[in-house]
């Protein structure tokens, strides 16, 4: 979520080509019209142990631009937490993050 | 279809709910006909014993019924990495989705006088039906962001009335378990 972040990764992917293997998934969550604000935000404390502020913010983030990257990493950690999303029923899909 | 406190939270892990008689009713149906919808897909290629025994279905298609794709959606967009993440994900999936409406039917039914009494655990269960149930009848009511209005207009005599009754009154008594679970992980 942090543009620093982003612009790190960045500079990293132009000094290793390792690191541009290991360019970092990452998992979005998509506005959806049925699930309650308060239950979205609750599943991103659950599954992510995000603070109640960090989640509400992404939750809103979701309600009003139509997605948010809710977390990144691994391929395969990413899997797992789409996995678990929708278990709870929230929309989610996992991409490389090419930003 | 009236309605008492919804859930309210007893103690530090105790989420109770009295349920009418005829929301109970409800409830037990809705979870019935979940674990119906969500029963292992018959589309598909034939099972490996031995992969249906580690968990892999081989169905790696999305499935065709719009209510089970919203249940159980793509994970990428691209269609190939799609299949071969549902290929290996779907079914454990679907199981733990079965799990969760099975709980509430059980927990109805075991009631009595239609009160259930819900650890943090099992209060999982039931918020991930209830979820399930919501999403299954808001693609049958067709509900997007700009539709609450046309569904709150509906008349008496359309069937969709009951519908949404029934999936308003489900996200308010979900809300009610949000909300009781909130103030436990802030105690």
């Amino acid at each position: 979520m942090s543009t620093q972040g982003d612009t790190q990764e960045k500079t990293e992917d132009l000094a290793s080509p390792l690191f541009y293997v290991d360019r970092p998934w990452i998992t979005i969550v998509w506005d959806d019209p049925v699930n309650l604000m308060s239950y979205v935000t609750y599943v991103f404390m659950t599954v992510f142990e995000y603070s109640k502020e960090r989640a509400e913010e992404l939750m809103l983030k979701v309600h009003t631009e139509g997605k948010a990257v809710v977390s990144s990493g691994r391929r395969e950690e990413m899997e797992r937490d789409v996995q678990r999303l929708h278990e709870y029923g929230l929309w989610a899909t996992l991409q490389r993050d090419d930003q | 279809m009236s309605s008492a406190s919804g859930f309210t939270r007893h103690g530090k892990n105790s989420f109770i709910a009295t349920f009418g008689e005829s929301e109970s009713e409800v409830l037990i149906n809705l979870s019935q006909q979940l674990i119906e919808i969500l029963a292992e897909r018959i589309d598909g290629q034939p099972t490996d014993p031995l992969e249906a025994m580690v968990g892999f279905t081989g169905h790696d298609s999305p499935p065709d019924d719009e209510v089970l794709l919203r249940l159980l959606p793509n994970a990428y967009a691209d269609p190939v990495d799609s299949s071969e993440f549902r290929r290996y994900t779907e079914s454990v999936l679907r199981e733990k989705k079965r799990l969760h409406a099975m709980a509430i039917r059980s927990h109805l039914l075991n009631s009595e006088k239609h009160q259930v009494a819900l650890d943090q655990q099992t209060a999982q269960a039931w918020l991930g039906a209830m979820n399930d149930i919501r999403l299954a009848l808001g693609v049958r009511l067709r509900v997007d962001s700009q539709s609450h209005e046309q569904l709150e207009l509906l008349s008496p005599d359309d069937p969709m009335r009951g519908v949404y009754a029934v999936y308003t009154w489900l996200g308010w008594l979900q809300g009610t378990l949000v909300d009781a679970l909130m103030n436990d992980a802030e105690g």
